[in-house]
Parts: structure tokens; sequence; C-alpha cells
């Protein structure tokens, strides 16, 4: 699956040397390309109806995004093939970019990942929500209220940070919770992390989450994990 | 501190939960808890923390404040900023100097194991 923006010419070179690599390692496929307005979904699982076990996701983390999006069942593969400009994904999977990634692909290493739902909405990486004061809150068990101003991230799989290595493969979610706190030399935060299978967040206004770079307007948040329903191919250098 | 089996929770300082926080991993304690607070791992709470609580745990290192009672199953390290307020159970103690004390101290490998046995009976 092709994203639309390498129908430019610069990436006309590095396509055919990447498809030539392809045919030398023996991994043949249909090759369809997205056109900015067309949703891959349909297109994806009349493919997979007819017997397709993999899909090459070949352009950057909004391309693998909505390959990910159209394939909803656990027993297709979704590889990421990296060319031109990218996001964290690449990295985060291993994945280098180009003709390189081409020998990582028929190496086929095959992670199963956990991926999240938030209102029904599914992502692979993270939701953000900031701008309102919220309560947390896990079933009956506990409520969490954070005493000021503070964002939140339910994350899935990202690059490490001040809230640590999160693994995308444990069966959870991690609620991290940010605190802003000022000094005179520079800003930090207080951070918290709380890792969960189900959990609901109450916003005090209607707000806009951002889900692995979308948007979902809400008030009331329902998050929960999906454990392995994502096989992605990964390389060696993967960050989990 | 050694880990527990599952990934860490970290309640950070300005954080406040009410509830039952059960874990299988280790518990860090910055901010505020009123409830109970349960881990198979080990727990360390803050300078800052107020933890109004019973609380079990394997290990534990409590640098702020705690209001009820503990069992701890092997270490129980109160440092000198610490202020403890209720009965504790534990294997093994250390109590640095400057700690607050005020309460019930069980120790010894046999009467956590009673501790243990008690709940076992209680719960069938």
């Amino acid at each position: 699956m092709y994203d639309e923006a390498l129908q430019d010419r610069k990436f006309e070179r590095e396509l055919a040397q990447i498809e030539t690599r392809l045919t030398d390692l023996g991994i043949a496929g249909k090759i369809a390309r997205l056109a900015l307005f067309r949703e891959p979904i349909d297109l994806i699982r009349d493919e997979i109806r007819g017997g397709v076990t993999t899909v090459v996701a070949v352009g950057n983390d909004m391309t693998l995004r909505r390959v990910i999006d159209a394939v909803q069942d656990r027993k297709t593969v979704v590889a990421l093939l990296p060319v031109g400009p990218q996001g964290g994904m690449a990295e985060l999977l291993g994945m280098p970019s180009g003709v390189a990634a081409c020998d990582v692909l028929s190496a086929r290493i095959v992670e199963e990942l956990d991926v999240g739902e938030v209102n029904g909405k599914r992502f692979v990486q993270s939701v953000h929500i900031e701008g309102t004061d919220f309560s947390i809150h896990h079933g009956k068990q506990y409520v969490i209220t954070p005493l000021r101003k503070a964002s939140i991230e339910v994350r899935n799989f990202a690059a490490p940070d001040d809230a640590g290595m999160i693994s995308p493969v444990d069966g959870r979610l991690s609620l991290i919770i940010r605190l802003p706190k000022f000094s005179l030399f520079k800003s930090k935060a207080d951070v918290g992390c709380i890792p969960f299978e189900e959990m609901f967040i109450a916003c005090e206004k209607q707000i806009t989450a951002t889900v692995d770079g979308d948007q979902l307007q809400g008030k009331d948040f329902s998050f929960r994990v999906i454990p392995k329903a994502l096989r992605l191919v990964t390389g060696k250098a993967r960050k989990f | 501190m050694a880990k527990g089996t599952g990934p860490e929770t970290v309640i950070a300082h300005g954080v406040r939960l009410e509830g039952d926080l059960v874990a299988e991993g280790d518990i860090v304690i910055e901010g505020e808890v009123h409830g109970t607070v349960k881990t198979k791992g080990d727990l360390r709470i803050g300078d800052q923390a107020l933890v109004e609580a019973n609380i079990e745990a394997t290990n534990a290192v409590v640098s702020g404040e705690i209001r009820g009672n503990i069992v701890v199953h092997g270490k129980f390290e109160l440092f000198p900023s610490s202020k403890m307020t209720g009965d504790v159970i534990t294997e093994v103690l250390a109590i640095g100097p400057g700690a607050q004390m005020n309460g019930n101290i069980s120790m010894g490998g046999d009467v956590v194991k009673g501790k243990k046995r008690a709940e076992t009976v209680d719960e069938s």
C-alpha cells in the first residue's frame, strides 16, 4: 500500500530499488496506491477476503495508521516499509528506511502488539488529553484526582521518556499524568504512571483529545486494552 | 528495590488516589493515597507523600507519612524524615535517626506467616 505522497518523482528511484529488492527476495504481491481522498478500508478488506495475509504500508506513520485502521482481524500481518520523512514508528519498530527495510521484511519477525481503544476508536501509540479538570475512575476500585493543573497521556507504545519504557506487549495500557512545576531555572514535571486494563476519564468540559494524531471530541473517555490485537513485522532494533 | 512481577505504578506528587490500590508490581507513592494499598512487589513512599491506608507489601521504604497499619513480608525501612502512626508487622525493621514511630510493632518471620495464615482462614 503506497502512500499518496510517494507519487512525487523524487521517490521514483528509491521505489524502483525497493521493488527490485523485494523481487530478489521472493516477496511478491499486489501494489495499491492510496489516493488523497480515498480510504483504504474497503480496498484492504477486499484483498484480505481474497486471501492476502500480509499488508505492507509503504510510507510513514500516517500510512501505517490507515492500514491498521483497515485491518481489524488478528490474523493479518501488517508491516511498515519506511520511505520519505518519518514519525517515530519506524524507529520503535526497528524498521530501517528504504531498501534496507526489505531484508527486515524478509526476515519476518512478527510481534503481537496490544491495541488501545478509546470510545470505540482504536489506537496503537497514545491518546493525549489536556486543557480541562478531570477525574479518573478505575471501576469501583479507586478514583484519581490531580490536585493541580495536569495533562494526561494514555500510552500503549512510544519511545522511552520521563515516564519510562512502556511495553506494548504486556496486556496493559499506561495512564501517564504530568503535573508541571516551575523553578527559576527550568520547567519540570511531576510524572505519575499507572498501568491498567480498563479506565474511565471524566472531564469537566467537552474537549478534543488527540488519538494517534487524530482528533476525538468528548467529555467522557472510556479506555480499554485489546491484548495481542495487532500482528506487526518488526526488526531486531525494535525498542521493546 | 527488587522488582515485583508487573509494571511499576507511580502516584506522582500532586495526585490524590481514593480507594483500593492493588498492584502486581512495585508501587511508588509521591502524592496522596486514602484507602488501602496492596502489592506483591515493593513499596516506596516519598518524603512529600501522605498515605492514609492499610498497607501490605513485600518490602517497604518510607520517607513520608503513613497513617494506618502495615504488613511487610520482608524489610520495612523508616527513613529519618518519615512518620508512622499505626501498627507494624514485619520480618525485618530498620528505623533511621529522627523517624517517628507511634504504634505496635510485631516482628519475625513467624509473626508475618501467622498473619498470612489468619488472613487465609478469614478468606475461606
